[in-house]
């Protein structure tokens, strides 16, 4: 047993079956006391079904688990926490109208008497925790007025109030700027140095290999690599991770930019919440060229492509496609005058979960003459058809087109947004994080289709929360803050340069504005 | 594709038996004898195994007569629950579709029945659609709730209908309590010939009141499978119904589709109630006062799943427990009220999904039918809403 001295984790033979599913199968996974263990593994590879057995939300069919050497049996979260480990779950469990002491209190509210939250003690314990780990936090703030970054601070504060030593964070950055992440891992590794163990669900790779001392890679319920983070680079891990070796940059030849598709000029739109989102962004976009977008999140993006896509009502300014004014245009009119639209979330807006892949292949498209009779009586035959091209075409890996889109894979999910969007060749595509959530795999076809389509002269916009993706894809870079386009920039401009232009600094010579005053980030 | 549809049976059925198991119980505990009682109640709904000398055919016969509306007006629930709206509304919408009917039956009472007959029928249905519209557009306007707005709407047309017969316009006379008869030409026929020389199965065939009505009714839930699966409105109603965003950014019109439901919907039902004027009363009586068709069509329509086959299947057990109620009092001595305790344990054995519940208690019997809920819509201070884990 001298051997397990040194682990905080020990899970053996860990077997679960879930209904179709082997999720896990004789999984042995340790991390050592103290240090950061990433574990990397595609969507539905099994890294969350582990995880979730280890915080006692799924019984294993099979397996034994030791904490600290020691044998355990974890019925439950209530176990698992009593045991010293917390998760941090990619969606956060906040309550957005509680303070940010009340959220971290909860269930576990210092009382003076029966149902009366102490105040003055929940905050000497909130200010103890935060001073020994450096994270710094408002535990009057009201939660839901505190950016992302932030809310998964208090998030993490939450877990370590509840006495955590060994922490498990589930994506952490997914929601996060760089600027966010770079903060996160600085705390990560000062809670390192204060004696606790974490556990790093990511598939970014960079991340893993930049805060992660060891990696363990999953695929397909399996364990296929116990790598050392300092021995490995991200090739290694992305084979092990998709079983083939692929292509992590993208391919692509330098681009012939046609015409002016798009003319943006000083477009202006409301947030869901009413207040300006969109203050003035100009813009042109080019035939055969793909524009990124790059900003934090929150600055417009969004905004921005639904009103380009017709979802969104413009408060001023004009776009023109061709010369054609389309401002004012719903979402019909413009599909019909060949503007696709790959919106960001695909599970909320891009599908309709328990249709069938072939009825989301049709989504919007209804009552085209292609697919219906006097755009009443649905062709069902054209319909099949063009879903099983699409399905041909796409790469989209589903037993059959009549599955519900709710049971595939986030990246064949994605791939039905994406080959519904570019399968009618369109003029325009708006591609709203166009890979967000999706495995590498999927990342590396979606991305070589959204080239394709530039090739074949169509005009692409992209926004994208990954800096990497931006500079990447695009042929040129518009950096996007509080609504306008202030500067646009070569793809390889330093990261470190956009960073600055993306949170309002640095000057921008191209478009000689200098962004809006400093009113802070709009909630 | 055996299993999904067992698995798929499960649910009904079992709710169904679980509240006859109940129903049986109750029977008990009051001193009845439950399989006399189930007898009486099987003899009365489907004319099989009368010992009280009930002749089978008319028994069958007034058990069509309950069907017919109750699958129209199922319709008329289970059409806008596809679009992810609860129309209690369906009672008063089938009310003014009779009122509708009769006011114009009687207006023209004159005219023959190839022009009367389907002006009565398509008067209803577009005095139910009006009816439903009102909810639609107040929901798609102002956002009112149809919940509300539909109950609302159904003790509007209840004391509107009382008004137009006692004292008001369509009064037959003065101290009555009903409208008089619509015209000939705006009855529908019944099925078998209206001929007291022709006996059938010992009786005279004037006494089987089952009527076309019942092809229109079928026509109906025909209709209903189409428009639903085959055709775009259909398609937009479904996408409406399980993601209004997702809805919203294909361009289609969230507004106008619930408004166009909410018309259709309020047709079903208003054609109900054309059809037991026109098939059935041949006037408003103070029958209507208390007709519960429209509410039984909730049931149904839930019972039915919401398919135009589960409905019918639905209709025709309510329909045969409506029939059979008397029977039981009269042959087994339980109070006909059984009957509505019966009705009442069903939907309330699907809407707490027992069934799912003792299915996920027993091992062996697999995980319940019903899939857990989507994860809710994130807490809105989150700025994605992105997929939720896909592993398991």
């Amino acid at each position: 047993m001298n051997e397990q001295a040194g682990l905080a984790v020990e899970m053996r033979g860990i077997t679960k079956q879930f209904p179709g599913v082997l999720a896990n199968n004789e999984v042995d996974f340790s991390v050592r006391r103290g240090e950061i263990h990433a574990l990397v593994g595609e969507n539905g590879a099994g890294k969350s079904t582990l995880m979730n057995i280890l915080y006692g939300l799924v019984h294993p069919d099979s397996g034994e688990i030791l904490i600290n050497g020691k044998t355990v049996q974890i019925a439950g979260p209530r176990d698992a926490i009593g045991l010293g480990i917390g998760m941090v779950h990619q969606h956060f469990m906040l309550i957005p109208v509680f303070s940010v002491g009340e959220n971290i209190m909860l269930g576990r509210e210092p009382a003076t008497g029966p149902d009366f939250y102490d105040r003055a003690r929940a905050r000497k314990a909130i200010a103890e925790l935060t001073k020994r780990y450096g994270l710094a936090l408002d535990p009057d703030a009201r939660m839901g007025d505190l950016p992302v970054g932030l809310q998964q601070r208090a998030e993490i504060v939450k877990v370590l109030y509840r006495g955590a030593d060994i922490l498990i964070l589930d994506e952490p950055t997914g929601v996060l700027t760089p600027q966010e992440s770079k903060d996160l891992f600085a705390v990560l590794r000062d809670l390192v140095k204060g004696g606790k163990t974490i556990i790093f669900i990511s598939h970014k790779l960079k991340e893993v290999l930049e805060i992660s001392d060891r990696i363990t890679v999953m695929r397909r319920g399996k364990v296929v690599g116990h790598l050392i983070t300092k021995d490995t680079n991200e090739e290694e891990i992305a084979t092990l991770m998709v079983g083939r070796a692929v292509l992590l940059r993208v391919d692509k030849s330098p681009a012939k930019p046609g015409g002016v598709a798009l003319a943006v000029e000083n477009l202006t739109a409301n947030s869901d919440q009413s207040v300006p989102a969109l203050k003035g962004a100009s813009f042109e976009l080019r035939y055969g060229e793909i524009l990124g977008i790059a900003g934090v999140e929150g600055n417009g993006q969004s905004e921005l492509m639904e009103v380009l896509a017709g979802t969104r009502r413009a408060t001023g300014g004009q776009v023109l496609l061709a010369g054609r004014d389309i401002t004012t245009m719903d979402a019909n009119t413009e599909r019909d005058a060949g503007v696709a639209f790959i919106p960001e979330d695909r599970r909320g807006t891009g599908l309709v979960l328990s249709f069938s892949i072939a009825e989301n292949s049709i989504l919007g498209r209804e009552r085209t003459p292609t697919f219906s009779w006097r755009h009443f009586v649905l062709n069902l035959i054209a319909i099949r058809n063009w879903a099983l091209k699409l399905v041909k075409e796409f790469d989209i890996r589903t037993p059959s087109i009549e599955v519900a889109v709710r049971n595939l894979s986030g990246g064949n999910q994605q791939k039905v947004i994406v080959a519904r969007e570019i399968g009618t060749n369109p003029k325009v595509l708006l591609a709203a994080q166009p890979t967000r959530g999706v495995d590498i795999g999927a990342i590396e076809f979606i991305h070589r289709q959204i080239v394709r389509e530039r090739d074949n002269g169509a005009a692409v916009l992209l926004v994208s929360a990954e800096l990497d993706e931006v500079r990447s894809l695009s042929d040129r870079v518009a950096v996007m803050y509080e609504g306008r386009i202030v500067s646009i920039e070569p793809p390889d401009t330093p990261e470190e340069r956009l960073g600055l232009l993306m949170t309002g600094g640095g000057s921008s010579p191209s478009m000689g504005r200098r962004p809006a005053g400093p009113e802070g980030l709009e909630a | 594709m055996v299993r999904r549809l067992t698995t798929g049976l499960a649910m009904p059925l079992g709710s169904v038996l679980l509240a006859f198991v109940l129903g049986g119980l109750i029977v008990a505990a009051t001193g009845g004898n439950p399989f006399s009682a189930y007898a009486a109640l099987v003899c009365g709904g489907f004319g099989i195994g009368c010992a009280g000398g009930e002749n089978p055919g008319l028994q069958i016969s007034n058990t069509i007569v309950f069907v017919i509306p109750l699958i129209t007006a199922g319709i008329a629930v289970a059409l806008p629950f596809r679009a992810g709206l609860f129309n209690i509304g369906a009672e008063g919408q089938l009310l003014a579709g009779s009122i509708a009917c009769t006011a114009i039956g009687i207006k023209f009472s004159s005219l023959p029945s190839p022009i009367l007959l389907p002006m009565v029928l398509v008067g209803g249905m577009v005095g139910g659609a009006l009816w439903a519209g009102v909810a639609g557009v107040l929901k798609a306007t102002i956002g009112a709730h149809e919940v509300v707005t539909t109950i609302m709407m159904n003790y509007i047309a209840q004391w509107f209908l009382r008004y137009l017969i006692v004292g008001g316009p369509l009064q037959l006379a003065p101290g009555t309590s009903k409208s008089s008869p619509i015209g000939a030409g705006a009855r529908l026929a019944t099925l078998l010939p209206n001929d007291n020389s022709l006996i059938i199965l010992g009786l005279p065939s004037s006494v089987f009141r089952v009527h076309t009505g019942l092809l229109i009714a079928l026509a109906a839930a025909a209709g209903f499978a189409f428009l639903l699966w085959r055709t775009s409105l259909g398609y937009e109603i479904r996408a409406v119904g399980q993601s209004q965003k997702a809805a919203r950014y294909a361009g289609i019109s969230v507004r106008r589709t619930i408004i166009v439901t909410m018309l259709i919907a309020g047709g079903f039902a208003g054609l109900a109630g054309a059809i037991e004027i026109a098939g059935v009363d041949h006037n408003l009586t103070d029958k209507y006062f208390s007709d519960t068709t429209g509410f039984d069509a909730i049931a149904v329509a839930l019972l039915g799943l919401g398919s135009a086959v589960g409905i019918v299947l639905a209709a025709i057990l309510f329909g045969a427990l409506h029939a059979g109620g008397s029977v039981m009092q009269a042959d087994a001595g339980i109070s006909g009220n059984l009957v509505f305790i019966l009705q009442a344990l069903i939907l309330f054995s699907i809407a707490a999904n027992f069934v799912g519940a003792i299915r996920q208690r027993i091992p062996g019997l697999g995980r319940p039918t019903a899939l857990p809920p989507d994860l809710p819509p994130a807490a809105p201070m989150m700025t994605e809403a992105a997929a939720p884990p896909t592993e398991a």
